[in-house]
């Protein structure tokens, strides 16, 4: 969206007429140290010295102690390659693993289905629309520890929601959703959905608000169906909404944490780990600090690579 | 987009750059939280040599109010008093003590862990207070060597712990017609009849709290194979997949239709309800289960201790240690001292157990326990004549070991029925932390 405007601002500040003398001959050919004012370099070189201190600097710490085996007391002992090759045998980081899978489709795929689909209903100008916006739109407010706490209570076996399905016939027989391997990971999804649908309708709701009404209204007077309409003229207009949402829904899915760890710490007996939690579990709870450093590593990579595939796909289409 | 004019198309490549590395600098903050801390940068408030620091792990309100009335009433020196929640003090404590600038006092437990800092030098050698007229001279034997490094120094100061026993209600057992039970056969007897009743005779936490499944484990063991072979299984002398431990399993097995299924889903404040309620008949807990009643109810709380089943095996009771030690580098060692042998004092510790909310229990003989509730007298009754005292699991050995129980235990409360496979699998977790 944002990206949009400028371009439109770019094009509409543009010089109209004649160029008369474009920038690069008037100045020749000069290195860029001399072509940026010494201003912009000092905003450019602070933000980068505190982001190589404080983000690049512990990342490098961090690779370097997933070849070790610390305990945080002491030195740190190297190892080589030991802590990746237990990870290999690891059955807990299998678990993770998968779990990591399953919540990045079922989280990322639900949450935007389920928000394009409130948005497109709710963009209609009705009475009262405002407040369903709104009610969809809180769960965002609370933070996910509250979130988790929240939903930790409507899933206890005489809690509300097994009250509810008693109430229109389902008997589930005080059914455990989090403390049945079976269910818990599912249970845990349905809240961490219920709170990032509102934050993507919005998102999307934002972007439909700059799609232009003249195009749907032609192809609806070409007899357009409303399913023909959504797909090839609302959609296609979606794009870069689109391409923000797909970033913040991997980095959402990945950095997924305190809800899990707020409603099952993993459990029961570690079905519902992710690889944010075991790392840890492993780090913190059992300060096993380069074993926990190899799982963040591998984090790392995940989210590295989601993130370049995305960027060169951002840059070839731009 | 429409083509910009180049040097704006300069501009978008660099920001694009810019904002790609930000984007991926982000990942690696979130992906670095296991990064090494640097040693100087750590540890709270800037201490002198004569401003003390007591970092706190106390951070449930009522301790918590408790500790802080105790430091402000400290005049000698300033002390500065940092309560970190204990999750957090847990992962950074490493940090703390291995830091050049540590907090000179710091709020721990007894036992494996103390010992383990000791042994890497990073606790101060307390053995002055300890003797002749030091603030913990006349604390029992056990509370000393329980306080004791590997080669006899005395590294830690009591001040106060707890017990753990299977907690009822008095209204609630005469209602129902049942006494406490006072021999193993009787437990059983008195879970069936119980049961009979409708009621779930035993609650649990397994849910969120995991870890109180240790709680009936680590009971059975001490019952069935004894406290000295209980600490070396949990040192990693003897095998998880050993005889001792299935015998101590099938014990447990024989327990679990007697659970409530719900504790499957709560923590152990959650377990409490059916308890107060009466829906449930017993609860096997620490004494800290009275923070978790409504003060109309704590009076009507009573507890009996899990009966003898092997007579031959000497009694034992967990009771976890609670106090401080110092840093072993801290720049104010007299100071520290002094402020250890004022929280060890028999005033502080009464005001801190009166203050604290739960049913804690003083470590000085000197305190005037007369005024307390019968509860907690009882309690004291209770440690005073057993034989040997334990903590419990994670502080009798690691909190990585806990982990594996927690897994294995709760894994084993679902599915009875696979315990080989769970001890041969648990065996394998405890190795791997040992080895690590």
């Amino acid at each position: 969206m944002s990206a949009a405007d400028v371009g439109t601002q770019s094009s509409a500040v543009s010089p109209p007429g004649p160029p008369v003398v474009r920038p690069r001959s008037r100045f020749g050919r000069r290195p860029v140290t001399r072509r940026v004012p010494a201003g912009v370099w000092l905003l450019l070189i602070v933000p980068l010295l505190v982001e190589l201190a404080w983000v690049f600097w512990p990342a490098f710490n961090s690779f370097q102690l997933s070849f070790t085996k610390w305990s945080g007391v002491g030195v740190a002992e190297p190892v080589g390659l030991k802590n990746y090759q237990t990870l290999l045998s690891d059955p807990i980081f299998h678990t993770a693993i998968q779990n990591n899978v399953i919540w990045i489709i079922a989280f990322g795929g639900l949450s935007v289905v389920i928000g394009l689909a409130l948005a497109v209903a709710l963009n209609q100008p009705r009475r009262g629309v405002g407040i369903y916006r709104s009610a969809i739109y809180l769960p965002m407010v609370f933070s996910l520890a509250v979130t988790g706490l929240f939903w930790r209570v409507l899933y206890q076996p005489d809690g509300p929601i097994n009250a509810v399905l008693a109430a229109i016939g389902i008997d589930t027989g005080q059914h455990q959703w989090l403390a049945d391997p079976n269910t818990a990971l599912a249970a845990i999804l349905i809240a961490a959905i219920w709170r990032q649908a509102g934050y993507i309708m919005v998102l999307y709701l934002a972007g439909l608000k700059g799609c232009d009404p003249s195009l749907e209204e032609a192809a609806a007077v070409d007899g357009a169906t409303w399913w023909q309409r959504f797909r090839y003229i609302v959609f296609p207009q979606l794009r870069n909404v689109n391409t923000v949402i797909f970033a913040v829904t991997v980095i959402d899915s990945l950095r997924t944490f305190d809800i899990v760890w707020t409603m099952t710490r993993g459990g029961p007996y570690n079905s519902t780990q992710l690889l944010s939690t075991y790392m840890y579990q492993v780090g913190f709870t059992q300060v096993n600090l380069g074993y926990g450093s190899a799982i963040a590593v591998v984090i790392f990579l995940l989210a590295i690579a989601f993130i370049i595939t995305y960027l060169v796909r951002a840059t070839r289409e731009e | 987009m429409k083509p910009a004019p180049l040097p704006a198309a300069a501009l978008t490549r660099r920001s694009l750059l810019l904002g790609g590395a930000a984007l991926g600098g982000s990942f690696l903050l979130s992906g670095c939280i296991g990064g090494t801390p640097s040693p100087a940068a750590s540890s709270g408030a800037g201490n002198t040599s004569t401003t003390l620091t007591l970092q706190s792990s106390l951070s449930d309100p009522k301790p918590k109010a408790a500790l802080e009335a105790l430091v402000k009433g400290y005049t000698k020196q300033p002390v500065t008093l940092n309560t970190v929640a204990i999750e957090q003090f847990r992962a950074q404590l490493p940090t703390y003590l291995t830091s050049a600038n540590p907090p000179d006092v710091l709020t721990w437990y007894a036992g494996s862990v103390a010992r383990d800092y000791a042994s890497k030098g990073l606790l101060l050698d307390l053995s002055d207070l300890w003797t002749g007229d030091g603030a913990c001279a006349k604390f029992s034997p056990a509370l000393k060597s329980l306080s004791s490094d590997d080669s006899g120094k005395q590294i830690f100061i009591p001040t106060s712990y707890y017990w753990w026993s299977i907690f009822y209600r008095k209204s609630a057992f005469a209602e129902w017609g049942v006494k406490p039970a006072t021999s193993w056969d009787d437990f059983m007897a008195l879970l069936d009849r119980l049961k009979g009743k409708g009621i779930a005779p035993l609650t649990n936490g397994t849910g969120s709290t995991a870890w109180m499944a240790s709680g009936w484990f680590d009971y059975l063991d001490l019952r069935i194979n004894g406290a000295a072979f209980h600490r070396e299984l949990l040192a990693g002398k003897h095998s998880f997949d050993s005889a001792e431990v299935r015998k101590v399993m099938d014990t447990y097995a024989t327990l679990v239709p007697y659970f409530d299924p719900k504790g499957r889903s709560y923590s152990w404040q959650e377990a409490a309800t059916p308890l107060v309620n009466k829906k449930a008949g017993m609860y096997l807990i620490g004494a800290f289960v009275t923070q978790a009643f409504p003060s109309s109810a704590v009076n009507d709380l009573d507890f009996f201790s899990v009966p003898a089943i092997n007579p031959a095996v000497p009694s034992a009771e967990e009771a976890p240690t609670d106090g401080f030690f110092a840093s072993a580098k801290s720049k104010n060692v007299t100071g520290a001292k002094d402020l250890l042998s004022y929280l060890a004092a028999p005033p502080q510790q009464q005001s801190y157990v009166e203050a604290s909310g739960s049913s804690n229990l003083p470590t000085s003989p000197e305190v005037d326990t007369s005024h307390f509730s019968p509860l907690v007298q009882k309690g004291v009754k209770l440690l005073q004549d057993t034989k040997e005292i334990t903590q419990f699991f994670n502080r009798d050995s690691s909190d990585a070991l806990q982990t594996t129980a927690d897994t294995a235990l709760t894994k084993f409360l679902d599915h009875p029925g696979d315990v080989a496979k769970i001890l041969k699998d648990w065996q394998a977790a405890a190795k791997q932390v040992w080895n690590s």
